[in-house]
C-alpha cells in the first residue's frame, strides 16, 4: 500500500504541476465520482483518470500489490450487487432453491444487479486510482505547502501529509513484525484460512498500533523541538508559483467535469 | 574552554507523569556551567531521557505530569515559556534518528526549525549552509534523509538543531543506533561543537569510553536520582559504586584496578588508551630504574 502514497520522482507534465492544481484536480474528481449516476459514466472518468496515469508515467506495477488485496472486496461487492439487487430482469433464477424455507427464492440474478455492481466496482476503482495521482507525483514538503497556501492552517497541513507519511512507515513496521513472527514459526497469515487469519490478526495490530503510538510521540517531541507552532507565519525556503499550465488545467479539469455532470443530470 | 557561568539551574526538581504513581526524578539539585560538556550516565529507566526532555521544556509543558521545583536554562524557566521559546535556548537530539527526520530533502529538513522561527529566508538559508558545513554534511542538499547511512542521519538531525542556534546541545543516547564509526563520528562532532563554539554540551549515553573520553563532568542517575557527580577520573575510579549501579567502566580502567588489586598500582588512574599507555610507560621504566630488565623480545 505504501508504493501509493510514496512520490515517483519524474519530469512528467502531472509531476511539474502546481500541487494545489494537483489538489484542486482531486477534489473536483473525487467530488463528481460520488455524485454521477450513471455507469457509462463513471467508466469515461475512469478511462480519464487511466490515461492521466499514463501522462504522468507513473509505475502501474505499484498497484500490483493493492490490487492483489483488493480483489476480494472489489469480488464481494460485485457479487452481493448482482444478486441482492432488485431488479426485474432475472438472467438467472434464484440462486436459494424455493424450497429452502424463509429464504428460498432468494438471489435472483438480474441484469439490473450485474450493471450496479460493476457501476460500485467500477465507482470504487476510479476513487482509489486518483489519489495516487497526486501524491505519487507530488514531494510531501510540496503537497503540505499546497494545502497551506489553499488557505488550509499549517499545522493542520502538516498532519495531513505527515498521515499520508505514515502509511508508509506503518507498512514497513507490519513487515518487520511479520517477518519477526515467521522466524518463530508463525505462519497463519501465508497458510491459513480465513478465519484463522482474522484471528491471528491482532497479533500483528497490537504491536502495529503500540509502536505506532510510541512513533507519534518521539515525532512530536522532535518537531517540538523544532519550533513546531511557535507563534507568527511560518516562513517557507521553497515557494511555488502558478504558471498559465496549471491554469490551463484546472480549467480542463473543471470543464471535464461539468461535461460529465451534465451528462448525468441531463440522461 | 569553560567559562563557569551557570547556564543550567536545576533546583529542588522532582517531576512525575501523569498517571505514575512514583516519581521519574526526586529532588535534582544541580547547575551545569556555560560551555561545560557533560556526560549522564544511569541504567535503563533510571531517569536519563526524562532529564533531556526537562531540560528543553517537552516536560512537563509537552507532556503534563507534576513538576516541583524549578529548571532555569539561559535565564528561562522551562515552566513558564513554549517548547518552541526554549528550542532557540536548547537542541535535542533523540535516539532514532529516523523519526526525526520527516521531509524529503537534507536543506528542508535543516530549514524546518528557523522556518518556524519565522525568520526571512536569506538568513535560514545561511543557518542551513552553516549547519550542514559544521557536520560535515554540505553538499548534500538536495539527497533525501533516507539515503544517508546511520551516522549521517543522526549528523543531519544534530545540523537540524544547530539551525536554531542553540547555547545547548542535549542528545539522548544519540548513539545507541549507530555502528562505532557513527559512534566516534558524533562524540568528535559534539567534541567540536563544544571546543569551537563553547556550546553547552549534556549527553545521556551508556558509551562510557566515549564519556571518559570527552565530558568534563559525569552525572550518575541512579533510582531516579543523582547519586554521584564528578570529573571523569573521579567517577571512574570508584569503582564500587559504578559495580553497584551496573555501569561498565573503560576497559583500561578495569585493567588498572585489576592491577592495583595485585599491588601494581598505575601513578594516574586511567580512564583513556592514552592515559593508560602514559602510564605503562611510566610503569615499566620505574622497573628498569630498580635494576630489572624486561625480558628480551625473541626475533
Amino acid at each position: 500500500m505504501s508504493a501509493l502514497i510514496e512520490c515517483y520522482p519524474g519530469q512528467s507534465l502531472f509531476h511539474r504541476l502546481d500541487p494545489r492544481a494537483k489538489i484542486v484536480f482531486l477534489l473536483l474528481f473525487t467530488t463528481v465520482i460520488f455524485i454521477i449516476q450513471h455507469i457509462y459514466l463513471v467508466v469515461a472518468v475512469l478511462l480519464i483518470v487511466i490515461a492521466l496515469w499514463g501522462i504522468a508515467r507513473l509505475p502501474l506495477r505499484s498497484l500490483g500489490g493493492y490490487f492483489k488485496m483488493l480483489s476480494g472486496i472489489l469480488v464481494f461487492l460485485f457479487v452481493v450487487q448482482a444478486t441482492l439487487y432488485p431488479g426485474k430482469v432475472i438472467l438467472i433464477g434464484p440462486i436459494i432453491p424455493s424450497s429452502v424455507p424463509l429464504i428460498g427464492g432468494k438471489g435472483n440474478i438480474t441484469e439490473e444487479g450485474i450493471l450496479f455492481g460493476f457501476f460500485i466496482t467500477a465507482r470504487l476503482l476510479t476513487m482509489i486510482l486518483i489519489l495516487p495521482l497526486v501524491s505519487m507525483t507530488t514531494p510531501i514538503d510540496r503537497l503540505t505547502l499546497g494545502l497551506v497556501r489553499l488557505g488550509l492552517p499549517y499545522q493542520l497541513a502538516y498532519i495531513t501529509t505527515t498521515a499520508l507519511n505514515q502509511v508508509a512507515v506503518l507498512k514497513a513496521e507490519a513487515g518487520v513484525i511479520m517477518d519477526a513472527q515467521r522466524l518463530r514459526a508463525f505462519s497463519t497469515f501465508e497458510k491459513g484460512n480465513p478465519v484463522a487469519k482474522m484471528k491471528a490478526y491482532p497479533l500483528l495490530v497490537t504491536p502495529l498500533v503500540i509502536g505506532a503510538m510510541h512513533r507519534a510521540q518521539l515525532v512530536a517531541i522532535a518537531m517540538e523541538s523544532r519550533g513546531f507552532g511557535a507563534k507568527g507565519e511560518r516562513v517557507y525556503i521553497e515557494d511555488i508559483a502558478m504558471k498559465p499550465s496549471d491554469w490551463v488545467f484546472i480549467a480542463l479539469s473543471v470543464l471535464c467535469c461539468l461535461a460529465v455532470l451534465l451528462a448525468n443530470f441531463l440522461s | 574552554m569553560n567559562t563557569k557561568e551557570p547556564y543550567i539551574i536545576i533546583s529542588n526538581m522532582s517531576y512525575r507523569y501523569s498517571d505514575a504513581k512514583h516519581y521519574a526524578l526526586e529532588e535534582l539539585n544541580f547547575t551545569i556551567d556555560k560551555g561545560e560538556f557533560v556526560v549522564i550516565l544511569g541504567e535503563h529507566l533510571a531517569g536519563k531521557s526524562t532529564f533531556c526532555q526537562i531540560l528543553n521544556g517537552v516536560i512537563p509543558n509537552f507532556k503534563g505530569g507534576e513538576m516541583k521545583g524549578s529548571v532555569i536554562v539561559g535565564g528561562l524557566n522551562t515552566q513558564e515559556v513554549s517548547v518552541a521559546e526554549m528550542a532557540q535556548k536548547v537542541g535535542m537530539v533523540l535516539q532514532d534518528p529516523a523519526v526525526q527526520l520527516f521531509t524529503t530533502k537534507v536543506i528542508n529538513e535543516v530549514a524546518f526549525g528557523p522556518e518556524n522561527l519565522c525568520l526571512n529566508v536569506d538568513e535560514i538559508l545561511e543557518r542551513v549552509r552553516w549547519a550542514l558545513q559544521v557536520v560535515g554534511l554540505a553538499g548534500f542538499e538536495e539527497r533525501s534523509p533516507t539515503s544517508l547511512s546511520g551516522g549521517q542521519q543522526q549528523r543531519l538531525v544534530i545540523a537540524a538543531a544547530l539551525a536554531m542556534w542553540p547555547e545547548v546541545l542535549v542528545l539522548d543516547e544519540p548513539t545507541s543506533q549507530l555502528d562505532p564509526i557513527g559512534t566516534i563520528e558524533i562524540f568528535s562532532l559534539v567534541q567540536e561543537l563544544n571546543k569551537k563554539y563553547n556550546m553547552t554540551i549534556v549527553i545521556a549515553t551508556h558509551a562510557s569510553e566515549e564519556a571518559a573520553q570527552f565530558a568534563d563532568r559525569i552525572l550518575i542517575l541512579h533510582q531516579h536520582r543523582l547519586i554521584a557527580q564528578g570529573a571523569p577520573q573521579e567517577i571512574y575510579q570508584n569503582t564500587k559504586l559504578l559495580e553497584q549501579v551496573n555501569i561498565p567502566s573503560p576497559q583500561v580502567s578495569r585493567l588498572a584496578t585489576y592491577l592495583e588489586e595485585r599491588s601494581l598500582r598505575f601513578p594516574e588512574f586511567p580512564i583513556t588508551i592514552e592515559q593508560a599507555r602514559k602510564g605503562i610507560e611510566q610503569l615499566v621504566r620505574r622497573s628498569e630504574n630498580c635494576g630489572l630488565q624486561p625480558s628480551k623480545r625473541r626475533a
